[in-house]
């Protein structure tokens, strides 16, 4: 079992414009993987067509060597934090997170949603009003959901946008660890630095065709920018 | 799993306090109408059997406004406030999530039913077909909100926004609720009595008359009013089923 997520000629039309063009990328397990690409570019589209949540016009995407995405098992292997927060405002940190533990039929629910609330740091809110969350709080509990079912995989879609430095550390410590216990981690961000910091290999996709993936050394070799940061191979990358 | 999504939908019935104001509204109504019908000069005069069936037109009437209202943003609010991604990520299927929905909703029915059953023996006092009566009110108006949620269900997974889902929601229940309203007189025409005999609400109107006056109080005896309000059940949950396949194909999220 050595392939996390594999697409082939994955497409999605939204009208006239290609979303995601023929998309054709492998991620290992165990893998961090930085998923870059302008504003538009796919990448949310690419996210919600590995989890299910939309379904691609032509191509395939399978999870775990063999599961199509978006499949039962596919879900409960994988951990998702969208880019829409979509949070229940009423709801206290804690009814939120076992709602879904419930979802995912976790074993000892409650226990794993303590565990989960400490982990992202948000035991002390626990029983708070979801609605009187701060940004960076609501961005940690939907880390939390994202880890509730333990999964294999995880899909990050700018998980640290709204989150100050120190916010910002400390998930990106967590991912590590997590990534250190064997969870492949799919990350999508506009924070350069953080996905050169973190990322093992990294795919840049512009206009929602794959126009670059390897290491950053890689990369930099098909670039031609041999000294440069992961900035200025970006920009190159993208830059019409 | 639907029982999460059903105990969800109640906790937000009543966290948000929207359940107090229904049922604030509803007890206000019952209130005002069956006091109207006992001390007003004229109503007090009607024959108890039309009062009672004044008052389940009423119930009725108020219980069908309340469940458009309501159950128009029960589905649309999860894509409004981008809830819906989050739900269908998880191993959730979308028969559960409509069947959690859908007896939540059936819920806050049987709430207003409850809230009626002591204004109906009030008004029915001496009555010897109150048991019968609060039966089928129950019977008929359990299967025509059904009918009525299930259509709403699927008006709001083609539209995905409660303001458009109520408007057409509100449009049809204008276009079914008036033609009940119709005298006997105007039903005469070929037209009026097919759209009368077609229309679920005026055949849960004239059950219940048929129940009150020739004392009809047996299914098989209504079974020519019930039957229409079956269709009606079936039909909407066609519809439904229709645009849960439609929302299948096109994806939780529609367009980036």
């Amino acid at each position: 079992m050595n392939i996390a997520v594999k697409t082939e000629n994955l497409s999605k039309l939204y009208g006239q414009t290609m979303a995601v063009d023929r998309l054709s990328l492998e991620v290992k397990n165990g893998e961090f993987f930085g998923f870059l690409g302008p504003n538009g570019a796919g990448k949310t589209t690419t996210i919600r067509l590995l989890t299910g949540i939309i379904r691609p016009d032509e191509g395939t995407a399978i999870i775990q060597e063999n599961l199509p995405a978006g499949s039962i098992e596919a879900k409960l292997i994988a951990g998702v934090m969208p880019e829409s927060r979509g949070l229940y405002e009423w709801m206290t940190a804690r009814e939120y997170l076992s709602l879904f533990a419930h979802l995912y039929s976790v074993h000892n629910a409650i226990k794993a949603t303590d565990e989960k609330l400490s982990i992202v740091g948000l035991s002390h809110e626990k029983n708070k009003r979801i609605g009187a969350f701060s940004r960076g709080m609501k961005q940690r509990l939907c880390l939390a959901r994202a880890l509730i079912n333990k999964p294999k995989i995880l899909f990050l879609d700018e998980p640290t946008l709204g989150l100050d430095p120190k916010g910002q550390e400390d998930i990106q410590i967590l991912l590590k660890a997590l990534n250190a216990d064997g969870v492949t981690i799919f990350y999508s961000s506009h924070l350069l630095n953080e996905v050169a910091m973190l990322c093992s290999r990294i795919a840049v996709i512009h206009h929602g065709k794959l126009v670059a993936q390897g290491t950053i050394s890689q990369l930099q070799e098909q670039t031609g920018l041999t000294n440069s940061g992961l900035k200025d191979i970006f920009l190159k990358l993208t830059g019409d | 799993m639907f029982k999460y999504i059903l105990v969800n939908e109640l906790r937000a019935l009543l966290y948000t306090w929207k359940s107090m104001v229904w049922f604030l509204i509803t007890s206000v109504i019952f209130s005002f109408a069956s006091y109207l019908f006992l001390t007003d000069k004229e109503l007090s005069l009607l024959d108890q059997s039309e009062m009672l069936w004044l008052l389940s037109k009423v119930i009725i009437g108020t219980a069908l406004m309340i469940i458009t209202v309501d159950a128009s943003s029960t589905i649309t609010g999860e894509f409004e406030k981008e809830t819906a991604e989050s739900l269908f990520l998880t191993p959730l299927s979308l028969k559960d999530f409509v069947l959690g929905k859908l007896l939540a909703s059936l819920s806050l029915w049987i709430a207003i039913f409850l809230i009626a059953v002591p204004y109906i023996i009030v008004v029915s006092a001496g009555s010897h077909v109150t048991a019968a009566f609060i039966m089928f009110v129950l019977m008929l108006g359990t299967m025509l909100i059904l009918g009525f949620q299930m259509m709403i269900f699927g008006i709001s997974f083609l539209f995905r926004s409660s303001k458009n889902t109520l408007t057409t929601s509100l449009v049809i229940l204008l276009a079914l609720v008036l033609p009940a309203t119709f005298s006997s007189t105007l039903k005469n025409n070929p037209l009026s009595h097919f759209l009368s005999v077609t229309n679920p609400i005026d055949n849960v109107f004239s059950s219940l008359d048929n129940v009150l006056v020739d004392y009809q109080t047996t299914l098989t005896g209504n079974l020519k009013y019930v039957f229409p309000v079956l269709i009606f059940c079936f039909a909407a949950f066609a519809f439904m089923l229709y645009s849960t396949k439609l929302f299948k194909r096109s994806g939780v999220v529609k367009n980036d």
